[in-house]
């Protein structure tokens, strides 16, 4: 649902970092978003379409990579995925875990500029 | 085909709220305000619970509210009382409250000395879970007909919230509400969560909140930072 200004702050991050490198094209956007961000992979790509219009990231792609939810379960001392809707439970053990390893990223991780 | 390089940027696109949210903090720390985000569905009692909230603690502490809503002003106008600064913040197409947003609201309050501020986030349990405000309590609201397992379509909204309220429970046994499975399915996003049931109608449940609150508000008053 906030998809929308997740894409303006990414445009924002993205020309920032443009203008200071004095980069005047993007051709490809990187991000890492989690599996418990509550964003949705189509309607980020849509509102990047949209709001990069007339941007030095016109017509960019925007390369989204999900991060799926990962926790440390202490009873099986190590790293499980929780089934989805399962919440924070071990698939393994059934033990909850507070510990959230991944899953929780908002990050804009690189872009893709002509040489 | 024209070469391409990467350029690294690696930045986290919550940086600037949470950046805005620190201050708001600091400023809190300094006034010894406690700040208390209420987040829910909409429809599940944030206003009501409110308004009873603010009857019970006026006369003995400062209260102020901001509204978040995405047109009008409707709650704002329910929770306006003598001595209670109300203020009501449309978002429009957002669909909640950002600390931006608190900062630029609190800008038009320069002189107030807050006990406690209570924020009523727009009804919505997926974005506002996102958006720190700078708040001390981040209490998630669910009512008995909402289905027990609303914690787990929701994960974050309840992991990241220091208090779970379950509201209306007047009408519990009306609407088949149960209580165990609502508490397993809250457990299973926040291990050892605490959890208040009340009824902002009949009033059941609400001195163990008003309470908890009491205390927050003095324990804050006590850490003033200066």
């Amino acid at each position: 649902m906030h998809e929308v200004s997740v894409a303006l702050s990414l445009l924002e991050g993205v020309e920032t970092t443009a203008l200071a490198q004095g980069i005047e094209r993007v051709q490809a956007v990187h991000v890492r978003i989690g599996a418990l961000s509550g964003v949705v992979r189509d309607a980020l790509t849509f509102s990047w379409d949209i709001v990069t219009a007339q941007t030095i990231c016109e017509g960019s792609e925007l390369r989204i990579e999900e991060v799926p939810l990962v926790v440390y379960c202490k009873p099986c001392a190590g790293e499980r995925s929780p089934r989805p809707g399962s919440g924070l439970l071990c698939p393994e053990c059934a033990t909850v875990s507070p510990n959230i390893v991944s899953g929780r990223e908002m990050q804009l991780v690189a872009m893709e500029v002509p040489e | 085909m024209t070469k391409l390089r990467v350029v690294e940027i690696a930045r986290n696109l919550m940086m600037r709220n949470d950046a805005i949210a620190e201050r708001l903090r600091d400023r809190f720390a300094e006034s010894g305000t406690l700040v208390v985000n209420l987040l829910s569905s909409p429809g599940s009692g944030k206003t009501t619970l409110l308004e009873r909230t603010l009857d019970r603690l006026a006369g003995r502490y400062r209260a102020g509210v901001l509204v978040g809503d995405q047109a009008t002003d409707n709650d704002a106008v329910r929770l306006r009382r003598d001595g209670v600064r109300t203020e009501q913040i449309t978002t429009g197409a957002e669909c909640r409250l950002d600390a931006d947003m608190i900062s630029k609201a609190l800008a038009r309050w320069p002189d107030e000395r807050l006990d406690v501020l209570f924020i009523e986030n727009v009804g919505n349990l997926i974005c506002p879970a996102e958006y720190d405000l700078g708040e001390d309590l981040r209490v998630v609201l669910f009512s008995v007909t909402e289905g027990e397992d609303k914690p787990l379509k929701y994960p974050l909204a309840f992991n990241t919230a220091q208090l779970a309220v379950v509201t209306k429970t007047d009408i519990a046994d009306a609407v088949g509400y149960d209580r165990a499975a609502a508490r397993t399915s809250i457990e299973q996003v926040k291990p050892g969560a605490r959890i208040l049931e009340l009824s902002a109608r009949t009033g059941s449940g609400m001195d163990e909140w008003i309470g908890l609150l009491e205390e927050r508000i003095r324990d804050k008053a006590l850490v003033v930072v200066r």
